[in-house]
């Protein structure tokens, strides 16, 4: 039955060519454009390494501090607070500092590299899952004795040193002083915000106080969870702690903060303005969901139209089948599996356009040391973007069609 | 002419209704493209009103080494002035040309709260790095350090939203209780720090170091903005920093210059306005080759008609441009409710551009819709006025 369908469906595209063309155009199009959106999204916050294991991790990233007189200041927390109230915490299995990250000056002669460094702790190299080239991380003696030590991306060493081999030993200038290079990690991509630098340095070389009892500072925590622990434990233990903390400004009244996901922690940035007391992953959802229709309306419309003036090719087959005793309704589930497979086919093309398209973006270098590539995660969504589609823009043709009298279409054939 | 063709729209009002919605989406892509595109262009025509090139940008973050912050600023700043290749040494704050901080002002003026205000910090130097130019008054000096009040310099577009008929200088700002008060001592007409960005008003504040230290004021960073010799490189770059580290050891320094900093900017607002660009672009496009094949299907069912039509002795022109003015009829009724819905965002001021900005926007993007559809439907129309009379009948 269903092989049937699709082989009639077949027929019809290769009829009129003109038309299938436009049709499939028009689809592999749009779904291209949703298909590069998906693959964005999934290098923001899928699991890729040094985050392979980001279903596990929770982040700590901004304090919300509400003053008496109503003003709030949301910003990073200092690693005195987090030292002092995170360090201890039960539930996570791993707990990694680390700074944000910040351009610092080197200079070659008479050329400028501009290395963005980041200082962490040494646990930050158990959280995070980073691909050694060549040499080590740097372990809790260096962190102790400050050890003026670094861990450098593939590409910081071939733009400082011309090569990425056996540079292990060799010194380099940042931030005004000389490291000493341990190890040569494989590049991070500039969206994933917690694990990219170029530089990562043991954060007692700061030159920066990590004592000072402020609880507003430029520091993040990742926490690790232990295997099959819901993230939630992990937030629910740190409202615990939150509660708990002695807030050395007298002036604050309020401290709000929340251990989430990644993809909540920018959520609750962007929607909650850093203080929501849901993470509006649900309310990102919608969004993102509706702006996904309206963006497919236009097309789907499109296709609605090409689909209602291509009736009268059919109108002798559904005479005939009408004639014959098909309802309407197999007639509409008929054409709506062939629509669905036309969109299918659409979809396979702009998978392949979708390929072209990222290619071109990571060759441009938009998007720094992004490695946009397409997934299994990002081929489900292009099949589930597609059925929707071909469903939107094949109901009300489909219906269109069941309703054409047997008798009109019949006669119609005739001429 | 135009009621028949009415009467032939209404006779097939589904697939036209269809035709029709499927026009008026298309109209609200176009406006709000071309709309956005028209205000960048607007925006980027305008002159800044100051000179960002050979103008280095250095920020100072002290981290913690903050004691005599200020003096060891002053000594440094000492230091840079005395540098060679070095023209100019302004001290500011952190939203300086092209970057991506800000930083709003509030002011009160007679108890009446001011349009919000972008604020910058400045001093007596800070006209000659960036070349403002003074159209009203005078820019800050030394006579300002003996002032009671703090000294302001606002820019044209605050001139004319506070004081549209009255001279701006010698007003008195106060802050919403009436407690602090500022004095215009100039207008500037610098007009905003992006190239995209809008106009908006500015005011400059007067906080020159000496005034800092006397107020023992603690704030973070500093940034000093510093006018070189054209043709200076990093040498020189690597220099100035030498010069701030011997002043203060524990301090991180970084130097960009204006220009880079607004290449990147205009990078980070062009990019993604080509990328609208292009996906509108072959939206428009699978839209016109979809109302192609439709015009082109709906053509060849009407042949009997047009058998008769011809029959009846009509030209083929007239056939020709009957098909032709049925499409834009039908175009007609898409865009009339969408320049009724966009006429609201001139009507209601939605952002600060001149209405004819939006006029200019509704113009093209119709424009772009009937030129798009008519060039649809000119082949269909052809056709349709080829058919020959004798077999478009005799297949009825």
């Amino acid at each position: 039955m269903l092989l049937s369908y699709l082989k009639l469906a077949w027929k019809v595209l290769l009829r009129r060519k003109f038309f299938t063309f436009i049709s499939l155009f028009g689809i592999s199009f749009t779904l291209m454009v949703l298909l590069v959106i998906a693959a964005i999204s999934d290098h923001l916050q899928g699991a890729h390494a040094p985050e392979s294991r980001i279903k596990r991790m929770a982040f700590i990233t901004f304090l919300n501090q509400g003053y008496a007189d109503g003003n709030q200041i949301n910003t990073p927390p200092s690693p005195y607070f987090l030292d002092k109230y995170v360090r201890p915490m039960k539930s996570p299995e791993k707990i990694a500092f680390y700074s944000l990250f910040r351009a610092s000056p080197s200079y070659i002669g008479n050329k400028k590299v501009e290395l963005d460094l980041k200082f962490t702790d040494n646990v930050f190299w158990e959280v995070f899952d980073f691909r050694f080239l060549d040499g080590k991380p740097y372990n809790a003696n260096d962190l102790r004795a400050a050890n003026r030590v670094v861990v450098i991306s593939e590409t910081t060493a071939r733009e400082y040193f011309g090569t990425t081999r056996g540079v292990v030993g060799r010194t380099l200038e940042v931030d005004q002083r000389r490291f000493r290079v341990l190890g040569v990690v494989s590049d991070v991509s500039i969206l994933r915000f917690n694990s990219y630098a170029e530089v990562w340095a043991p954060m007692t070389t700061t030159k920066a106080d990590l004592r000072g009892p402020a609880l507003e500072g430029e520091y993040f925590a990742a926490l690790l969870a232990p295997e099959g622990t819901d993230l939630e434990t992990i937030d629910a233990e740190y409202q615990q702690v939150l509660k708990r903390v002695v807030n050395p400004n007298p002036d604050v009244k309020t401290l709000t903060a929340h251990a989430d996901g990644l993809l909540a922690t920018l959520t609750r940035q962007i929607l909650g303005q850093g203080e929501s007391e849901s993470p509006k992953i649900t309310a990102f959802y919608f969004i993102a969901f509706g702006l996904a229709l309206l963006f497919m309306a236009l097309p789907a419309l499109n296709l609605v139209n090409i689909n209602l003036s291509r009736i009268m090719d059919r109108s002798s087959e559904i005479g005939v089948r009408k004639a014959f005793g098909a309802t309407s309704n197999t007639l509409v589930g008929q054409f709506l599996i062939e629509n669905i497979f036309l969109t299918l086919l659409g979809g396979l093309l702009g998978l392949a356009l979708a390929y072209g398209v990222l290619e071109l973006i990571n060759d441009a270098g938009l998007i720094p040391y992004a490695r946009l590539t397409l997934n299994v995660r990002v081929f489900g969504w292009a099949l589930l973007a597609a059925v929707f589609f071909g469903v939107l823009s094949g109901v009300y043709p489909a219906f269109k069609m069941s309703r054409v009298a047997p008798v009109e279409a019949l006669k119609a054939s005739a001429n | 002419m135009i009621r028949h063709l009415l009467i032939l729209i209404w006779n097939r009002k589904r697939s036209n209704m269809l035709l029709a919605v499927e026009i008026l989406l298309c109209f609200f892509v176009l406006f709000a493209v071309s709309s956005l595109f028209l205000f960048n262009v607007y925006h980027y025509r305008q002159p800044l009103g100051f000179d960002y090139q050979n103008v280095w940008e250095i920020n100072v973050d002290p981290d913690a080494d903050t004691t005599d912050f200020h003096q060891q600023l002053q000594l440094a700043v000492q230091r840079l002035k005395a540098t060679k290749g070095v023209v100019g040494v302004s001290k500011t704050g952190r939203n300086t040309p092209f970057s991506f901080s800000s930083r709003i002002g509030i002011y009160f003026y007679k108890g009446k709260r001011m349009p919000k205000n972008a604020n910058h910090d400045a001093d007596d130097e800070l006209r000659e790095v960036l070349k403002l130019n003074v159209v009203e008054g005078r820019w800050f000096d030394k006579r300002d350090a003996a002032s009671t009040r703090v000294p302001i310099v606002i820019n044209t577009a605050f001139k004319n939203a506070a004081f549209p008929s009255e001279k701006a200088v010698g007003q008195l700002f106060t802050d919403e209780k009436g407690e602090k008060e500022w004095q215009v001592v100039g207008v500037v007409d610098y007009r905003a720090k992006d190239d995209f960005a809008e106009t908006i008003p500015v005011s400059f504040r007067r906080r020159v170091l000496e005034y800092d230290t006397a107020q023992k004021s603690t704030y973070g960073a500093a940034v000093f903005l510093v006018r070189v010799q054209p043709g200076s490189g990093a040498l020189l770059e690597q220099q100035l920093i030498k010069e701030i580290t011997t002043v203060a050891k524990g301090w991180s320094v970084t130097v960009n210059s204006l220009e880079q900093n607004r290449a990147l900017s205009l990078k980070i607002a062009v990019t993604p306005l080509i990328v609208l660009g292009l996906v509108c672009g072959f939206l428009i496009l699978s839209v016109a080759l979809g109302l192609f094949g439709v015009l082109w299907l709906s053509i060849s069912k009407r042949r009997g008609e047009i058998g008769i039509r011809r029959a009846m002795g009509a030209t083929a022109g007239a056939i020709g441009s009957q098909m032709v003015g049925e499409i834009v009829v039908v175009t007609t009724l898409g865009v009339l409710p969408g320049l009724l819905v966009a006429a609201q965002f001139p009507l209601v001021g939605a952002l600060d551009v001149p209405a004819g900005v939006y006029l200019m926007a509704m113009g093209l993007a119709a424009a772009l819709i009937y030129g798009l559809t008519v060039l649809c439907a000119l082949y269909p129309s052809r056709l349709a006025a080829g058919i020959h009379p004798a077999v478009a009948l005799r297949e009825e």
